[in-house]
């Protein structure tokens, strides 16, 4: 008991002076562009601690905007709220703005973590993630400052510089992203293509590589065709999920999605089996199983395709039916009226 | 498929004149059945005549249809009403189909995108228009008086019929006649073909399909006889290609590819190289003949794989020729000393093109393309064409629909093209390959995709009822029972002995079959082109045993049949909707809407010619066609602004509105309501698009202050200015939207700025009028700031200050 309070005067001492002898709005905007220099992405980390210094000052001595980014390590892991990639993306903004705007004093970027500095994300009465605010000279509350809409999220560092930019008047410029590879290494993987590319002639000339091997091609081929039946690039375009939870039953998988606008990755691909498997079936048939000798193989063989193929064929009708809600008829003449379908 | 020399020997001591006959008979019979596989594809299509009108469909077609009566003078002034069409009446029929040509090509269309206009000729593919105005100006010669609307209606299904024809052709020189006929009919009736080409939908995917099958038909026959005859044609026809679609990029980058796939293979012949340079050389300077393509065919990079495919062409033809000169020896040094010179001339060369690609923003390719190589593109990028459902990417459903059972049989045609693999069945694969794909990344490619399935169903549907049936034909003996436990090996030899009589009569069958492919093969000096399949196999009878066989037959009918149904069943109820008359089925009976037409037939009888209309982009194309009257924008959607206007026109309440619409000298403005009949796609269902691309370019419109917890909804929950702007305004009016399904949330209004003038039978279209005076003298300050615009007003009344 005796031992704590001298420690908590001591861990308040640095607060308590701050706050007593408060700084000029000249010496934080040193010290805030002192910090940025010190981080690699030009993106200030705050505090508790520092949120009361930087942002808690009163308008006069704050001639500066902050754009803060509200971070919880915790919820990294959650893939729906895309929290990494947001904070990539603000870094990106806060690195582009600094490359149009060198040692500006007026706008700086920071981010907290929810971890660390709890008692700020309740005096911002931040509640759900991801967040983002900016913090104005004119705001005179941290709860009255604005916060960026979801749609600025939603194109990433280029709908978050455009909310920057109609907010503080200030020009962050186009956003530069890092190539996926530096200059260095495209210069490296061009020399090796250059170097490698007479060796490849002189292969495909003497022709002994893979692009030789007609089963290569097929396999190819019929991979190609496979995934696209399935809709795969659907998937990959649009980034849905192999499976859903059923949203009454946490325990229960949904597989097949009802409706014929949207699929699932596993449907996709399930269907997409059945096609090349009946049509893979056929060409066994066709091609490899007239080959085979003993009659009893190739009758037991065909008897399995063929019921293979109307069990599959059939699965997929039922499929299509179920999905889309279609129902297909046929049209007879009307004087057989007796077994026509009532449409 | 059996090397070249044997079958020509057992032709020889097996057969005589009885084999010309059954050619003969054969040939009758095909031809016959080619005939019907044309009605068959032609008929299919009517049912959107049958069961509507005739009548063109949609909304592009109606354009098509404007520019086919001028380019045409129509003989009959009533259904031609066009101005265009009065002012050159004066001219003979003759000078007539002429003059009308180079109008069309200077045409300026001043009725639309008002006040821009637009001019006509440099930006539409001429090619539907001209196929569809010489088969009216043909029937006309011959005194079958149509009318132009007519001929355009069925232009598409007499396409259809010589797309099957020419899938006939294609498919023949790859797998021969009966895969051919198979390919033909199945084409004559894919589903995801048959939505471009019913009757009335006249579009450009209606002729251009057919010019592309033929275009690869051609293709690949030149790669199978090496004639410079069909190499010009295929340039031809590749010409009409580029003249029809914007899709003949597909052509002039899937045959660089194939040419360079053959290079690789080692599969290089005189005859690719006749089959490719010409096409290269004629193609592309016939293409730049297009106006709407021009230049772009030597610069933009769409084209320059073909290019570049033909330097390798040219280096590879070389290296083959000094090759056939040299001793190896001599060969080999030659070889190192000129790849050494040849590669740095190429890294310099490469270098220049990177760099000049790498200079245009989009690396030179256009959105659409570049979506097309990186699916994600679009998505990211370019929201424009993303918001378009053609471009969405399909589900499985699709594909079912699209091209139904193909899609079970196309595996096996992919590998029935590998045994064995010639340059026509490579290139049949690529084509599938690459169209496949790209179906995958957007819907509407199935259009694409669908001649590929065909033809490989064909071919696999063909291969599998020939393996079937010939076991059916001839059985082994029973014998052959007992010995198959013994092997391969040891069997083979008394088989073969016990089989001879009916190895004969099933190799004489082989022969007749291939007999196109085996001239096709004369000119083969390659020796690649081989079969993979060594003489054992010609040995054996490859049967199976015959009750499976049969029952696998009646599976792959059923399966047959089960298509037919299918495809008969999307013509019939999917496909054939004209999209201006609606139909309705309720318990009393059928409803049919045709609010559209009337909503263009007062337009057209009860304003001024030279009114303007304005309404959203996708009625454009009707209006100046059917109602004759100037539009602002319409579904050429070529200028953001211009549509970003209307949109925020829309999406304002009714006095900015009035502002916006006044000072484009608009009188009219047309609205599509569906809520009284339940008809989906109406104007309050676009309108988010509306508000979206007018906040794009006008930044005080706000998608965000339409929505309502980022849901968009129209009934008592509605946000204000949702339920203030003027589409919401025009639109209303019934208490329930049977549409949405709820009640409307503000009703009763007074309209201000406005007076509704019209509303037709099923309130579908309504149509306002601007109100020209009520807000001129209201206090002097207003007076004062608006005088500017009343002062136009005045002259608008009447006249048009535009003019």
């Amino acid at each position: 008991m005796a031992p704590a309070p001298p420690r908590h005067l001591l861990l308040l001492l640095p607060l308590l002076l701050l706050a007593a002898a408060p700084a000029g709005a000249d010496d934080l905007v040193a010290e805030l562009q002192s910090l940025r220099a010190r981080s690699p992405s030009g993106v200030i980390h705050l505090t508790d601690t520092s949120v009361t210094r930087f942002l808690s000052a009163p308008a006069s001595r704050r001639p500066y905007s902050v754009l803060l980014f509200f971070d919880a390590a915790a919820l990294h892991s959650k893939p729906d709220l895309h929290l990494p990639q947001l904070r990539t993306e603000f870094a990106l903004l806060a690195a582009s703005f600094h490359d149009r705007n060198p040692g500006s004093g007026d706008l700086f970027f920071a981010d907290i973590e929810f971890a660390e500095s709890q008692h700020s994300f309740h005096q911002f009465g931040v509640n759900s993630l991801p967040h983002v605010r900016l913090i104005r000279p004119e705001h005179s509350t941290l709860a009255g400052s604005e916060q960026m809409d979801q749609s600025h999220f939603g194109r990433l560092a280029d709908s978050m510089a455009e909310f920057v930019e109609s907010r503080t008047g200030l020009e962050v410029g186009p956003i530069v992203r890092p190539p996926l590879l530096s200059r260095n290494q495209i210069i490296l993987l061009g020399i090796l293509f250059l170097i490698s590319i007479p060796f490849a002639i002189k292969r495909v000339i003497e022709g002994e590589t893979l692009l030789h091997d007609r089963r290569v091609w097929m396999a190819g081929a019929l991979f190609v065709y496979f995934f696209s039946v399935s809709g795969g690039m659907y998937g990959i375009i649009r980034h849905t999920p192999m499976f859903l939870t059923d949203r009454s039953d946490p325990d229960k998988l949904v597989f097949f999605y009802q409706g014929s606008g949207m699929q699932l990755g596993a449907e996709g691909f399930a269907v997409g089996f059945l096609y090349t498997l009946v049509g893979l079936m056929i060409a066994g048939v066709t091609h490899l199983l007239v080959k085979v000798e003993s009659l009893q193989t190739q009758r037991f063989a065909m008897m399995a395709v063929i019921a293979i193929g109307w069990w599959a064929v059939r699965k997929v009708i039922f499929l299509d039916n179920w999905k889309t809600g279609y129902s297909i008829h046929t049209f007879w003449p009307s004087s057989w009226r007796i077994w026509n379908h009532p449409h | 498929m059996a090397e070249p020399q044997q079958p020509t020997a057992v032709r020889g001591s097996g057969e005589g004149g009885g084999g010309q006959f059954r050619n003969a008979v054969g040939g009758v019979l095909c031809a016959f059945a080619l005939l019907l596989i044309g009605v068959l594809a032609f008929s299919i299509r009517l049912f959107s005549v049958i069961k509507y009108e005739s009548v063109i469909h949609e909304f592009d077609p109606y354009f098509n249809y404007r520019v086919t009566q001028v380019s045409l003078i129509s003989a009959e002034r009533s259904s031609a009403a066009s101005i265009f069409c009065q002012r050159m009446e004066s001219f003979s029929q003759k000078k007539r189909k002429k003059n009308g040509v180079y109008e069309f090509w200077n045409w300026f269309d001043d009725r639309t995108w008002y006040p821009l206009g637009r001019a006509i000729g440099g930006t539409v593919y001429p090619g539907l228009t001209l196929t569809a105005g010489t088969l009216w100006w043909l029937l006309n010669s011959l005194n079958i008086p149509l009318s132009v609307e007519t001929v355009c209606v069925f232009t598409a299904p007499i396409f259809s019929a010589n797309a099957s024809w020419a899938t006939y052709l294609l498919t023949k020189e790859a797998k021969g006649p009966g895969a051919g006929l198979m390919a033909a009919t199945i084409l004559a009736m894919v589903p995801s073909y048959i939505s471009r080409s019913v009757a009335g939908s006249y579009d450009n995917e209606a002729v251009a399909i057919f010019a592309l099958i033929f275009t690869f038909y051609l293709y690949v026959k030149t790669l199978n006889t090496g004639s410079l005859f069909y190499a010009t044609l295929n340039a031809l026809s590749y010409f009409y290609m580029v003249c029809s679609w914007g899709g003949y990029t597909f052509i002039i980058n899937l045959i660089p590819m194939h040419v360079l796939l053959c290079i690789v293979t080692g599969r290089y012949s005189s005859r690719l190289y006749i089959a490719y340079a010409p096409l290269v050389v004629l193609g592309t300077l016939l293409a730049a003949l297009v106006p709407v393509v021009g230049f772009n065919s030597v610069l933009t990079s769409e084209h320059f794989a073909s290019f570049l495919v033909f330097i390798i062409l040219h280096v590879v033809a070389l290296v083959y020729y000094i090759k056939g000169l040299l001793t190896p020896r001599l060969f080999k040094v030659a070889m190192t000393f000129v790849i050494k010179v040849g590669l740095a001339f190429c890294y310099a060369v490469a270098v220049i093109l990177v760099s000049l690609v790498a200079s245009s923003p989009t690396k030179g390719w256009s959105g659409r393309s570049l979506s097309l190589l990186d699916p994600t593109y679009a998505s990211k990028y370019i929201p424009l064409i993303a918001s378009v459902s053609e471009h969405q990417p399909p589900t499985w459903p699709s594909y079912f629909m699209g091209i139904n059972v193909l899609a079970f049989l196309v595996p096996s045609g992919i590998i029935a093209c590998f045994f064995p693999l010639s340059d026509a069945s490579s290139f049949l694969v690529l084509y599938l390959v690459t169209s496949v794909y790209f179906s995958g990344v957007m819907v509407r490619l199935m259009l694409v995709l669908a001649p590929a399935a065909c033809i490989l169903s064909g071919i696999a549907l063909s291969e599998a009822f020939k393996v079937l049936i010939r076991s059916m034909k001839f059985q082994r003996p029973s014998s052959d029972d007992d010995s198959s436990t013994e092997g391969d090996e040891v069997s083979s030899v008394p088989a073969n002995s016990m089989k001879n009589q009916s190895k004969t009569s099933v190799k004489s069958e082989t022969v007749t079959k291939e007999k196109p492919s085996k001239k096709n093969r004369k000119m083969d000096q390659d020796p690649e082109g081989s079969s993979p399949v060594g003489p054992t196999r010609e040995q054996k009878l490859l049967v199976l045993p015959c009750g499976p066989s049969f029952v696998g037959i009646m599976s792959l009918i059923v399966l047959c049949g089960f298509y037919v149904v299918h495809c008969v069943w999307a013509a019939a109820e999917v496909y054939s909707e004209p999209q201006i008359v609606h139909t309705y089925r309720s318990p009393y009976g059928l409803h049919v809407f045709d609010d559209f037409r009337e909503a263009y037939a007062w337009l057209r009888h009860n304003t001024e010619v030279d009114d303007k209309v304005a309404s959203w982009w996708d009625y454009g194309y009707q209006t100046t066609a059917m109602a004759n009257r100037t539009v602002i924008v319409d579904n050429n959607t070529w200028n953001d602004t211009h549509i970003a206007t209307v949109g925020t026109a829309m999406s304002s309440p009714e006095k900015e509105a009035w502002e916006i619409y006044n000072s484009l000298d608009v009188k009219y403005v047309l609205v599509v309501f569906g809520g009284l009949v339940g008809h989906r796609s109406d104007d309050i269902n676009k309108f988010l698009s509306m508000v979206r691309i007018g906040g794009g370019v006008f930044p005080n419109i706000k998608e965000e202050d339409y929505l309502r917890d980022g849901i968009y909804r129209v009934d008592a929950h509605g946000t204000p200015k949702m339920l203030n702007c003027l589409i919401f305004v025009e639109t209303d009016g019934t208490g329930f939207d049977r549409a949405r399904g709820y009640e409307i949330g503000k009703k009763h209004f007074k309209l201000t700025h406005f007076e509704e003038v019209f509303t037709t039978h099923n309130w579908m279209v309504r149509i306002y009028k601007l109100k020209p005076q009520k807000n001129r003298v209201r206090g002097k300050l207003k007076l004062k700031s608006r005088s500017k615009t009343s002062s136009t007003l005045k002259s608008g009344g009447k006249t048009n200050p535009w003019q």
